[in-house]
């Protein structure tokens, strides 16, 4: 307990809970809706808003979050009009958002920024100023998400029927991706914008893979995105490793961990007739 | 697809057949407001599908089985609890009728007892009587299913059929469903729309059988002839 005793470990511990509590929550649809990719172009693009933050001396969290919003809009409305693939569209925006963040940050010639910490997370240096911020952003973002659970759950099972049944289904989406691009902002601190997709889909693939019930599955997910997000910090300080990169090895280890005891992939049972012959 | 106009009256059971790739799937969707026609109308209810409104709740949609991902974690009542979303407004939870709803339309399905089951644990023959309890749980008077029958073996075909006529009739419902299956279309139809990017027949399922036309839209000869005769 006398990690605890620190000031910059208890900041980090609640940065780490609320940001593992609000990205598992989110997961739960990206793995439903199946918008892994879409998390990783996101979290990527944000360094295009980092970079012009930097530039223009705002803080990089609020035009991260500018950016990311657009940069979600945009692929969703080029992949709306079917002019190209989603997959093509993340592919495009996310690396021409970090080719522009890459420019701007060599054009502005500061090499004093944190970029490794944007990049990769740093969890021990967040302020009560960061605190705050994840707070707020987070507890906005939560209660959407609470809000429109029932008719994010419709339209994530099957779209066609939720569209006819008069959801507005296009705005819904859109909302989603907004609430993504939002969270991947609030986790850059802890796990850094490259890292961050991450959380966006390991905890919530782990409960898919335990799970038979949607509630159980978001327990899971919430569950294991905390214990991670405790467990990561922990070891990080034990044997002074990069928190971000701990924190989602940690979350990695559940994943395989539930992938053997999975009913979806019966590997103990398989294991067990094996043995037996 | 061009030149097709009908009406279907309130409490009929229409079938469209034609080939694959006549627009049948287009039809239905041009009707459920999933697509907009570039040239002619579309009135449901005597509105246009897209200006319905809180009216859509009076469509229940039963899709093709292909479209439904039989590995997502739901349960069989939220399944159908998903047929009251839009009835329960936005912000809001499920109440006690809703609930009582849901209860109803699995009863009347003959899936009491299942509400716990995950959905993709089912046999494509429950599966589909899900499918029809969620479309009917939104105080439903217009029933479009899209070939709901093409993954079921015979008996359980019937089943279905038996089923869909049996809530027509106690519920008073208007029902519109593409399928392939003429003999059973010919049995539990009040009439029958033949298309093939243009439209041939409407009719009664007799006469539209029996027509010549139907192998001018079919472009072939093949064993319905002897349904034909078996209608």
């Amino acid at each position: 307990m006398e990690i605890l005793s620190y000031d910059f470990m208890q900041r980090a511990l609640m940065a780490g809970i609320m940001v593992s509590l609000l990205c598992s929550f989110i997961a739960f649809f990206v793995i439903l809706r199946r918008l892994a990719f879409i998390g990783v172009g996101i979290s990527h693009s944000a360094f295009g808003g980092v970079a012009m933050g930097v530039v223009m001396g705002i803080n990089p969290i609020f035009t991260a979050a500018l950016f990311s919003i657009l940069v979600a809009w945009l692929i969703g409305v080029v992949s709306k009009k079917g002019q190209i693939h989603e997959d093509a569209a993340i592919g495009i925006f996310f690396s021409a958002a970090m080719a522009l963040g890459v420019a701007l940050i060599s054009l502005s010639h500061s090499y004093n920024i944190d970029l490794f910490g944007y990049l990769f997370g740093n969890i021990l240096s967040v302020s009560v100023e960061d605190l705050w911020t994840v707070g707020i952003l987070g507890a906005i973002t939560l209660l959407t998400l609470i809000l429109f659970f029932k008719e994010l759950l419709f339209i994530s099972f099957d779209e066609e029927v939720a569209r006819v049944s008069g959801l507005p289904v296009e705005l819904l989406n859109y909302l989603l991706l907004i609430l993504m691009a939002l969270t991947i902002v609030v986790s850059i601190k802890v796990v850094g914008l490259v890292l961050a997709s991450a959380l966006l889909v390991i905890p919530a693939a782990t409960g898919y893979q335990l799970a038979r019930n949607y509630r159980l599955m978001l327990a899971i997910s919430l569950l294991c995105g905390v214990s991670s997000s405790i467990l990561g910090l922990w070891l990080s300080y034990q044997y002074d490793l990069a928190s971000g990169a701990t924190i989602v090895l940690c979350s990695t280890l559940f994943f395989f961990l539930s992938m053997i005891f999975s009913p979806r992939q019966k590997l103990i049972g398989r294991l067990i007739r094996s043995r037996l012959g | 697809m061009e030149g097709i106009s009908f009406s279907v009256g309130e409490g009929k059971f229409v079938g469209v057949i034609g080939p694959n790739g006549a627009g049948k799937t287009s039809l239905l969707k041009a009707v459920l407001g999933l697509i907009k026609p570039d040239r002619g109308e579309v009135f449901v209810f005597g509105t246009p599908p897209s200006g319905l409104g809180k009216k859509a709740h009076h469509i229940g949609y039963v899709p093709q089985k292909s479209r439904f991902d039989p590995r997502f974690p739901i349960s069989v009542y939220d399944v159908v609890m998903m047929g009251r979303v839009c009835c329960i407004g936005l912000f809001r939870f499920p109440g006690k009728r809703d609930r009582e709803l849901v209860a109803e339309s699995l009863k009347r399905v003959g899936l009491e007892g299942y509400e716990h089951r995950p959905i993709g644990e089912l046999s494509g023959g429950e599966q589909q009587r899900a499918f029809l309890a969620r479309a009917l749980c939104s105080q439903t008077r217009l029933l479009i299913l899209d070939e709901p029958t093409t993954a079921l073996d015979m008996p359980a075909r019937q089943e279905f059929y038996r089923l869909l006529k049996e809530l027509k009739d106690e519920m008073g419902l208007t029902v519109i469903m593409v399928c392939h299956d003429l003999q059973s279309l010919a049995v539990h139809s009040d009439e029958l729309i033949c298309i093939n990017r243009t439209m041939h027949l409407h009719g009664r399922p007799q006469e539209v059988l029996k027509s010549t036309h139907l192998l001018e839209a079919y472009h072939c000869e093949f064993d319905f002839l002897s349904q034909v005769k078996e209608c």
